[in-house]
């Protein structure tokens, strides 16, 4: 039955895309609309600009064959469901060689063994260990997640802000549990008292109530990580509406844009925030100016971070020899080392954390707001920030 | 919603069913199988089996909603028994090892059960009330499968529930949970039509009627009421547990309160008077929004434009097509 | 931060979001008392108010009170053309005028992601700074909130009680066919108060635009907080809405404050659960059928 089935396929393949060969399809899955759109939108913007380098080179040259790369890009709505239906279509019905996404951990945890089942090289951001177990070796991850940036910044807070005592609130979902729990470890190890933490429905608007909660604990500093970007910029507001006068951190997770567009310059003056990689560079600054003359707005860190990556698979294609050969390009791309990206230089990492090498790397930093803008105070690595 | 100021002209085609369409319309599940039979192996590729899939277990969520229905009752928590279903399989399945073909009947039996209790609670609320509360109920679900994360693992999910098996095949792969997917989706769809013709389904088509009515005819509306309640979410629940050991990974996401209007929405575009209409409104809405990905962001207006077109033309659904047309060519019955 | 100041902190917070609850789900009651339809699209009328507030306010600079006069005429007319377009046809049958209006509802959210984005665009206050009364702290936004929705509801108060559209239409709600007998004309009522409804909801979007910012899905959360609060305080009762509304925001506003959101929002459903099977139709409902 199933080799019937496969052969017929294959065959259908063949006849439908005989006239032009040499057409490859990627793929996305990512929320673009509804809460994570700002970073979907991001991971989105990315992939076109990727394969825009490319067609505009006169296509992607892999073992004598030029290719033609298109995009298929589904909305995910950050949604489990929505995420295995739009993967699904990606993998049987478009082909897509690879796969760009998707966000959040319950969409990865939904589709990963669809993916690894196909050999599809996924690039995610989803922050749970799922993406980086031994038993799925496609799935790899642009993004830092909290567990590994988390401790040098927070020491750091602790150590040069004097935080003592630190409230946070979380979405009440995978994310927000995992990031909880990763960021109260990180502030207890440093020597602050992290206990003033609650959770929140995804999609709420008014945090008053828990705010005034929070605050009535005593806190001297609020943390915004695990929150989206949107709703980092309500929570900065509303804590300023209630007299806050401490220090806000934000150890994780770009949404300097978001938050200085939701709650104004006014209210995030002062404001410490993660910036995933040093915003200073020149590569950085011309990647930003293109992003933004194709897409307007403002840019959300995530897109050189998935750039960056997306290039990488593109690299290991080229050096494979083969589009279709999954083991094979992920064998070269765990070659490169110092890659070229627009934010910085990319490595993987990973072996001392989960045992494998599928995360990518780029040194980042801690930023201050001053003004409406971020200015970066101090430039981390694995270890420490200074 | 079945108050007393709507009084809409009582569809009755189910009592003209005669010998003959009984017959025609066994040759015509006949005809199903057969075709089911080759299905995976004629569709495209199989992202389409996927899709037949979710439309199938989609079919089964309409028909057991009719069910619910047919006795005059709207549930708004339909997804949440469902959900309840799915996670007490892939619990089973997951910590005590209930190999997968069993725990799903365990599911149907547990939420059929945790319906009829419910039911016997909250049944004696009449018409849009009854409605609300079932609403507040799937809500109540939600936050429980979020928050009491030692037994659900919270907004994290269950992940790897073990495909279902039985007699040594395993139903994991895509188009064999077709074959599956297909047999439980006709099973609950002749059980449907069963039921309807039954004693029990006349009693519920009175009560659906009028209510007070059959309620001084003698007919014990609140048993039939509970009846019907726990028998549809129990298949609900089977269900549910069907896509927890096909997709594999299930969390409060999986089945929240727009599952469940999406299920009524079934009903209605497709046609509430008989249960045939629960099937064509699965299979027409489905499958909808995967034609119309090509439109891109017209895509979600494009499908509420179409929602609300079918309503608007064929007030009786999409099963109503054929008798509009008898009636607009001038004949009609 | 003591008991007291967290308490009287809470009890503001409360105000707020209760006002705005009560400013949705009088609408919402309003619509399902005279036409019997639960409409699934009010919360789409709000968003549709936080962004006229966003283009009428923050981009073009008129005064606040252009804004809320604007949001009240175009979402009335337009409400009222819904009514008399799409949910008219199907009226008679409250489960397909349901489904109608949820088919309405994801049109129009699309149609204003496709236009607008998903991103969300802040508004500056109304009213800015702060408000100290001893150690309690709160923004003169939100007080603006509770002032203004305060006024809303009683000219809508006045509006019904005192003119003749207003009696016309309790009288619709309250028996449809004693109102036709009385020559009230049902076929004008029906718009008229379905424009109303929406309009309702969109000046709630307008003032809450400044405080939660403006996107497509603003709508959602305070929709399904209207259908808890109309279920609260009894289907098609006006004064059940205000009473509901304003109950489940110091619900929830104290929940939250003295047990933590999860709780509160259990606490919460588990109450009017528990509310329903004592009073089957709410606190202030008529008994059904």
């Amino acid at each position: 039955m199933k080799t019937s089935l496969l052969t017929l396929s294959a065959s259908a393949i063949a006849l439908g895309t005989f006239a032009s060969a040499e057409t490859m399809t990627v793929g996305l899955v990512a929320p673009l609309s509804g809460g994570g759109a700002a970073w979907g939108n991001a991971m989105k913007g990315a992939l076109e600009l990727a394969v825009e380098d490319i067609n505009g080179a006169g296509g992607l040259e892999v073992g004598g064959t030029t290719y033609e790369i298109s995009i298929a890009a589904y909305d995910s709505h950050y949604n489990p469901n929505d995420a295995v239906t739009a993967v699904n279509r990606l993998i049987y019905e478009d082909e897509a060689a690879f796969i760009v996404g998707p966000l959040g951990s319950a969409p990865l945890a939904a589709l990963v063994p669809v993916t690894t089942e196909n050999k599809k090289i996924t690039v995610t951001g989803g922050f749970t260990p799922i993406a980086m177990a031994e038993e799925h070796p496609y799935s790899f991850r642009a993004v830092l997640p909290t567990q590994i940036y988390g401790n040098p910044q927070i020491a750091y807070v602790v150590e040069k802000l004097g935080a003592k005592k630190v409230g946070s609130l979380f979405p009440n979902d995978e994310t927000g549990q995992t990031m909880a729990n990763d960021i109260s470890t990180g502030y207890e190890a440093a020597g602050a008292d992290a206990s003033a933490v609650d959770y929140y429905e995804r999609g709420r608007v008014d945090f008053v109530p828990l705010l005034t909660r929070v605050i009535a604990q005593g806190i001297d500093t609020f943390e915004l990580d695990g929150s989206p970007p949107q709703t980092a910029g309500l929570l900065v507001r509303q804590l300023r509406d209630l007299g806050f006068e401490g220090n806000i951190v934000r150890t994780g997770g770009d949404a300097t844009n978001d938050i200085l567009a939701v709650a104004g310059p006014e209210a995030s003056e002062g404001l410490y925030v993660h910036m995933e990689y040093d915003g200073s560079l020149d590569s950085l600054a011309a990647y930003e100016t293109r992003y933004i003359d194709a897409y307007g707005g403002t840019m959300n860190a995530f897109s050189p971070l998935f750039y960056t990556t997306i290039n990488m698979i593109f690299e290991g294609m080229k050096a494979a020899g083969t589009v279709e050969d999954s083991d094979a390009i992920v064998a070269e791309m765990a070659k490169l080392t110092d890659f070229e990206g627009p934010a910085g230089n990319a490595n993987w990492m990973g072996q001392e954390v989960w045992g494998v090498m599928r995360q990518q790397y780029i040194p980042y930093a801690i930023g201050q707001v001053t003004d409406g803008t971020p200015t970066v105070i101090a430039t981390c690595d694995l270890e420490k920030c200074e | 919603m079945n108050t007393t100021d709507t009084t809409v002209a009582p569809p009755a085609p189910k009592s003209r069913a005669s010998a003959s369409g009984l017959w025609t319309r066994l040759a015509l599940v006949a005809a199903a199988c057969v075709a089911a039979g080759f299905t995976p192996g004629l569709l495209p590729n199989l992202f389409y089996v996927h899709i037949a899939n979710l439309t199938l277990i989609s079919g089964i969520f309409a028909l057991s909603l009719w069910i619910i229905y047919s006795v005059g009752q709207l549930s708004l928590c339909h997804a949440a028994f469902a959900g309840l279903g799915a996670y007490c399989s892939a619990l089973l399945s997951l910590r005590l090892g209930v190999p997968p073909a069993l725990s799903l009947v365990i599911a149907g039996l547990f939420t059929a059960t945790m319906a009829a209790l419910l039911g016997a609670v909250i049944l004696r609320l009449r018409g849009v009330y009854f409605v609300l509360v079932t609403f507040l109920f799937g809500q109540m679900f939600t936050l429980l499968a979020l928050n009491w994360q030692d037994v659900t693992n919270g907004a994290n999910g269950l992940i790897s529930i073990a495909p279902i098996k039985l007699l040594g095949i395993s139903f994991g792969p895509r188009s064999m949970f077709f074959y599956l997917a297909f047999a439980m989706f006709m099973a609950t769809l002749l059980f449907t039509w069963a039921l309807s013709r039954s004693t029990f389904g006349r009693a519920f088509n009175s009560i659906e009627q009028n209510i007070d009515l059959a309620e001084s005819c003698g007919i014990d509306t609140a048993r039939f009421q509970v009846i019907a309640f726990a028998i549809g979410s129990g298949i609900a629940g089977v269900g549910g547990a069907l896509i927890a050991h096909y997709i594999r990974y299930i969390s409060p996401d999986t089945f929240t309160f727009h599952n469940s209007v999406a299920y009524i929405t079934m009903l209605v575009v497709g046609g509430r008077s008989i249960f045939w209409g629960a099937v064509v409104g699965a299979a027409f809405l489905t499958p909808l929004p995967e034609f119309l990905r090509d439109f891109e962001g017209l895509q979600h207006i494009i499908y509420g434009a179409i929602m609300v077109l079918v309503l608007r033309t064929l007030p009786g659904g999409l099963i109503s097509i054929p008798s509009t047309l008898r009636r607009l060519t001038g004949g009609g019955k | 931060m003591d008991m007291m100041t967290l308490l009287i902190q809470a009890g503001v917070n409360g105000l707020v979001i209760g006002t705005m609850y009560a400013l949705m789900a009088i609408g919402f009651t309003l619509v399902f008392g005279i036409m019997r339809v639960v409409n699934f699209a009010h919360g789409e009328f709000y968003m549709i108010g936080s962004f006229i507030a966003f283009f009428t306010y923050a981009q073009w600079q008129l005064p606040f009170v252009v804004t809320i006069l604007a949001a009240v005429l175009l979402v009335g007319v337009v409400g009222a053309l819904v009514e008399w377009a799409l949910i008219r046809p199907l009226r008679g049958d409250e489960l397909t005028g349901m489904i109608a209006t949820l088919g309405i509802s994801v049109v129009i959210q699309n149609t204003a992601l496709m236009y607008f984005g998903a991103s969300p665009r802040p508004m500056p206050d109304v009213i800015s700074g702060l408000v100290r009364v001893g150690p309690a702290v709160f923004s003169w936004s939100r007080i603006f909130v509770i002032i203004a929705a305060a006024l809303v509801i009683g000219a809508f108060w006045l509006f019904m009680q005192k003119s003749r559209t207003g009696r016309a239409m309790r009288a619709v709600a309250q028996d449809r066919e004693a109102a036709l007998i009385q020559g009230i004309d049902v076929e004008k009522i029906f718009p008229l108060a379905f424009g109303i409804s929406v309009a309702l909801a969109a000046v709630a979007g307008a003032m809450m635009a400044p405080v939660f910012s403006v996107s497509p899905f603003v709508g959602v959360t305070p929709m399904l907080k209207a259908f808890i609060v109309v279920i609260l305080g009894g289907l098609g009762s006006i004064p059940g809405a205000v009473l509901g509304g304003l109950l489940l925001g110091m619900i929830e506003s104290f929940g939250a404050t003295l047990l933590g959101a999860m709780v509160a929002d259990m606490l919460q459903l588990a109450l009017v659960i528990a509310i329903l099977l004592v009073r089957p139709s709410g606190l202030m409902g008529r008994k059904e059928a």
